[in-house]
């Protein structure tokens, strides 16, 4: 079961694509989708992890529109069927 | 209020507004006594302000510490060739000046600090922030949260667009989430490249800055829904509008239960904006 990523901004730019689908399915957990993302995109590991390998604090990560970091169990979210994930980060140009 | 009437002038220029009940001649009335802090006179400036300043809002200050390059008229649309080398405050209120009589424009030749935040925000009733660095965006947040004051927020890259309200009143009671409810802190430095590196379709600080100037006259009027509580996550190349519900965030370091920035002096305003540890 295939679970797609929407990316924003320059993370898409990075990625290539603004949408990337991953092997992770109903069970899994977001973090299982992000770390298929960032294992099958490379570009994007430093711009969403930090040295420790934690999520940067401006990534948001979304499932179906939902903040999973404020709303959910964070990347512990179980995912379901059909699940929309979403990583965006702040822009600042004026 | 000291006088409730319009003259005959501005019952003409004003007409399309006062026909209508949401805004009728007191909140056409509103607007010329409203006023409105406009950080940045670049990309969501330009059509920010031509827009407050056509619809009759009364004071405008325009903050900006550039002058216009010709680099910036594919989209900062207030300023013209011949404005190529002067200061873009002085630009934009001869804009204003020939578009509206009525309009009276302060405009402030500086970059926004800490330091003068406080003095340039307190007179207005709103701000509208059409910067373009993370410094200026989290100490308009900061200082805003702090002081209550309702601040549009409005951030473009290259096709895309991110824009929302925080009206900032606080009551202790299912109060609003703010900018770093959603993004406590700022990317390193370099890590997301600017509009000069990746470029930006010019048109699109215009759908972007139109919202913003669109919330602001409904916050003076006192009508209509704000987009508060969700960011509008613009896409021009699939032409699409994307809402993001934004809760607040108790781990907020600005507005959360247990805040860590109290004033913006906390705040080093440069990196990532995180809070100063010493």
């Amino acid at each position: 079961m295939a679970t797609e990523w929407k990316l924003f901004a320059d993370l898409a730019e990075r990625a290539g694509e603004k949408r990337v689908t991953v092997e992770a399915a109903a069970g899994d957990t977001v973090g299982d989708a992000l770390e298929e993302l960032l294992a099958d995109r490379s570009d994007l590991e430093d711009r969403v992890l930090d040295e420790e390998g934690d999520l940067r604090s401006q990534i948001n990560v979304l499932r179906n529109g939902t903040n999973v970091l404020i709303e959910e169990e964070g990347l512990e979210t179980e995912l379901e069927d059909g699940d929309e994930l979403a990583l965006f980060p702040p822009v600042s140009g004026g | 209020m000291t006088d409730l009437r319009l003259d005959a002038t501005q019952l003409d220029r004003y007409s399309r507004h006062v026909i209508m009940d949401e805004v009728g001649p007191e909140g056409q009335k509103r607007l010329l006594e409203g006023s409105v802090l406009v950080v940045g006179a670049g990309g969501l400036g330009s059509p920010a302000i031509q827009y407050l300043a056509a619809a009759g809002v009364g004071r405008i200050g325009i903050v900006d510490d550039d002058v216009v390059e010709r680099s910036n008229l594919q989209r900062q649309i207030v300023h013209g060739d011949g404005d190529v080398g002067r200061p873009k405050v002085d630009s934009a209120a001869d804009y204003v000046a020939a578009l509206n009589p009525d309009v009276d424009v302060e405009t402030n030749e500086l970059r926004l600090t800490a330091d003068n935040v406080g003095n340039l925000v307190a007179d207005y009733d709103v701000v509208l922030d059409a910067s373009d660095n993370f410094a200026t965006r989290y100490l308009l947040n900061d200082h805003c949260v702090l002081t209550e004051t309702p601040l549009s927020h409005g951030a473009i890259y290259r096709f895309e667009g991110q824009v929302t309200t925080f009206t900032n009143e606080r009551t202790g009671e299912d109060d609003p989430p703010c900018y770093r409810c959603i993004f406590p802190e700022a990317p390193e430095p370099g890590t997301v490249p600017d509009c000069a590196t990746t470029g930006v379709l010019g048109v699109l600080p215009g759908t972007v800055g139109c919202i913003q100037a669109t919330e602001v006259v409904k916050y003076l009027l006192g009508k209509g829904d704000p987009l508060e509580g969700r960011l509008l996550m613009y896409d021009a190349m699939d032409m699409s509008f994307e809402e993001v519900p934004v809760r607040p965030n108790p781990d907020c370091p600005v507005c959360g239960d247990d805040p860590e920035i109290e004033s913006v002096s906390d705040v080093a305003y440069e990196g990532t904006c995180e809070i100063s540890a010493d």
